[in-house]
């Protein structure tokens, strides 16, 4: 048994607070993301000899929590997963108004995804992983991380309204750039 | 006038390319707001307790 190193401490102290924000947006819940978190680093401690130097730990422990996270939810019965009843039908979700979107309104719209989709869009979109780190974070192949991050974004449009903000931006402003390339 | 239109056409080539959560992204712009909040919330006492906890059980620990 090697003794847990003091760098090794600190890096999961520094890990707190992402590990945090990943855990409340898994939970939706500040109290079951804290417990979370409190298992993760238990687990983390006792496993750190499979910790490989070097490599990214911010990934080593959300992929433990994560493990975590869905064997919890496998032992109570899966009660979170049914987001598109209940929690639809509470949180109504206003239309953005002044073409300003409201951070409770996005909060409400991504409490609706599944749980799989939510992660997919938080890992890529918030936590700053690419395609390949979310894939082994989540034990699935790169395609279906893309796959769920588009189809997490295709549905928070949807909830939260927002229309013609595509790549290909307005119309209008294409249509005069073609116009410019052509001229 | 024609640096403007220049400038927003690289945007949406970026946009375009891959990142569809990028800044040019309002969902991305969300996601992002959102998450550094949660990152930037104060960390409870009890998480530094429970390493020092976890530290003291540890067996004798030996030096090399």
């Amino acid at each position: 048994m090697v003794a847990v190193s003091q760098g090794f401490k600190t890096d999961l102290l520094g890990s707190i607070p992402s590990l945090r924000a990943f855990a409340v947006s898994l939970t939706q819940n500040a109290d079951k993301a804290d417990d979370l978190v409190q298992e993760t680093l238990v687990k983390a401690w006792d496993k750190h000899e499979s910790f490989q130097p070097g490599t990214n730990l911010k990934a080593w422990l959300f992929t433990i929590l994560r493990n975590e996270f869905y064997s919890q939810m496998r032992k109570r019965g899966r009660e979170v997963q049914d987001s598109d009843g209940i929690m639809t039908a509470r949180l109504a979700v206003h239309p953005a108004q002044h073409g300003q979107l409201d951070l409770k309104d996005f909060r409400g719209a991504l409490e609706q995804l599944p749980e799989d989709q939510r992660e997919a869009i938080i890992l890529i979109g918030a936590s700053g992983f690419s395609y390949e780190e979310a894939a082994e974070i989540c034990g699935c192949a790169v395609g279906t991380i893309k796959s769920r991050v588009s189809r997490a974004r295709a549905r928070l449009q949807e909830i939260l309204k927002i229309s013609g903000e595509d790549e290909f931006g307005p119309d209008a402003i294409s249509a005069q750039v073609t116009g410019s390339n052509a001229a | 006038m024609t640096k403007n239109i220049t400038a927003g056409a690289a945007d949406r080539r970026r946009a375009a390319s891959s990142d569809l959560l990028g800044p040019n992204s309002e969902i991305g712009r969300k996601l992002k707001q959102y998450y550094d909040e949660l990152v930037s919330d104060h960390v409870p006492d009890r998480f530094a307790q429970l390493l020092s906890q976890l530290e003291q059980a540890e067996p004798a620990q030996k030096k090399d």
